[in-house]
């Protein structure tokens, strides 16, 4: 083949054109949106992040419907428990408003279970000035009663001191309103 | 005034105000009044944030309700942990026993009854996230899917990871796991999602101790800005290799790592 100067010159700038613009078409079809506006990372990742539905509301929000709950828990000494770790997930229980599944009440066993995941006194790690401790089942011989009973027996478990104190006052053993 | 545009006024504002003291939160009808000042229903300025995470050791009972919390704000399949909470006992010989039975999912019921000798300390450690400022996860990513974002947080794009899991190995700390089924690396994200609403972390929330906090770097009146700016002693886990986690422990003894 015998091409004159002009038209290799030409086949090669027009090659190198073809080159350059395929990359750039491959760079713009292969680099996914968004990419590199913060960092070498797709931005809208952070707004997808963000989008991520929430499971777990607050205790306000479960007080909204239980307010019989709500006067009990706030007064009581586990007012900083949330209400959704005992209970479970607010998701699971209200979704746009209305009432979408029956969230589990422990009942009996479980809820002594439930207590001395928190309050055995046999974990050492427990610090005395966060957490009261109880030895089980030498509380229930202290305290003369069956050893088969539950901690609710005598405990209630939204406001653990909530009988406890009653009792006291009318027994004499606390004047009233201390 | 005319009745109707006075009634018309009085309306939008009753509307208005009751948009400030509660915002809706997606689709879910969820309504809950903010926690961390300075977010909800206000435009979200991404570069400008900075926020931070205390752990304080000494006030973990190692009840387990953050780990629950966060089993179900993510449904995290079994035998994986975004956070978990580690029991470390000290011998008189200064000998150092470290376990998380499940991650300590159900609390600690029970001690441990194979450490022969006499035990001199016991503590709890939750672990979670670390945000390290120099992120040793987002260096190796090939695909670029772990990122950290302008305001702090280093985040998994779901989408662009391959599940290489060069991430998982990376990590100094163990934060990060590979999702059984849908094959790509999950973590910890101090719950972006409720805290770009205004909310604490799903973890911090439940917590009954008060154990963990978290805030705005950016507020001078938050708790965490005023534990960092103060005397206490602050440690973070791993100093020696620069990562600079924008996480904080209380009370940590030198023996956690």
């Amino acid at each position: 083949m015998d091409l004159s100067y002009r038209k290799r010159l030409f086949i090669l700038l027009l090659s190198i054109c073809l080159l350059a613009g395929g990359g750039l078409l491959f760079k713009k079809l292969l680099v996914p949106k968004s990419f590199g506006v913060y960092g070498p990372y797709r931005a809208d990742a952070i707004a997808e992040a963000a989008l991520v539905p929430v499971r777990h509301g607050t205790n306000n929000s479960c007080f909204k419907c239980h307010p019989y709950e709500a006067k009990i828990h706030k007064k009581g000494l586990h007012q900083t428990i949330s209400c959704e770790s005992c209970h479970g997930t607010y998701a699971d229980h209200v979704a746009e408003g209305k009432k979408i599944g029956t969230l589990p009440v422990k009942k009996e066993k479980e809820i002594t279970t439930l207590c001395l995941k928190c309050h055995n006194t046999e974990i050492k790690a427990r610090s005395e000035e966060v957490i009261k401790t109880v030895a089980m089942p030498n509380h229930l011989k202290d305290q003369k009663v069956k050893l088969t009973h539950n901690c609710n027996q005598c405990h209630h478990v939204h406001a653990p001191l909530k009988y406890i104190i009653r009792a006291k006052q009318i027994t004499g053993l606390m004047e009233a309103g201390s | 005034m005319k009745r109707r545009s006075f009634i018309k006024k009085v309306l939008n504002g009753t509307i208005a105000g009751s948009l400030y003291l509660v915002w809706p939160m997606g689709g879910e009808g969820i309504q809950i009044p903010e926690q961390i000042p300075g977010i909800m229903g206000k435009e979200y300025d991404i570069l400008n944030q900075e926020f931070a995470f205390i752990v304080d050791v000494t006030r973990c009972i190692g009840c387990g309700s953050c780990c629950v919390a966060d089993k179900r704000e993510y449904n995290v399949p079994d035998g994986n942990y975004r956070t978990w909470v580690e029991r470390y006992v000290k011998g008189f010989s200064d000998k150092i026993y470290v376990d998380s039975p499940n991650g300590g999912l159900d609390g600690y019921q029970h001690p441990r009854k194979d450490i022969d000798e006499k035990i001199r300390d016991t503590f709890f450690v939750p672990k979670l996230c670390n945000m390290c400022k120099e992120a040793p996860c987002v260096q190796v990513c090939p695909v670029g899917a772990t990122f950290k974002s302008p305001d702090g947080f280093i985040l998994v794009d779901e989408k662009r990871c391959v599940g290489c899991a060069y991430c998982l190995q990376a990590c100094p700390y163990s934060a990060r796991f590979l999702h059984p089924d849908k094959k790509v690396a999950q973590k910890c994200t101090w719950c972006y999602q409720r805290v770009r609403k205004g909310l604490l972390p799903a973890c911090v929330q439940v917590c009954p101790t008060k154990a963990r906090k978290f805030g705005s770097m950016k507020d001078e009146t938050s708790e965490v800005y005023k534990i960092l700016k103060g005397p206490g002693v602050l440690t973070v886990l791993k100093k020696e290799m620069g990562t600079f986690p924008a996480l904080y422990y209380k009370g940590a003894r030198r023996e956690v790592i």
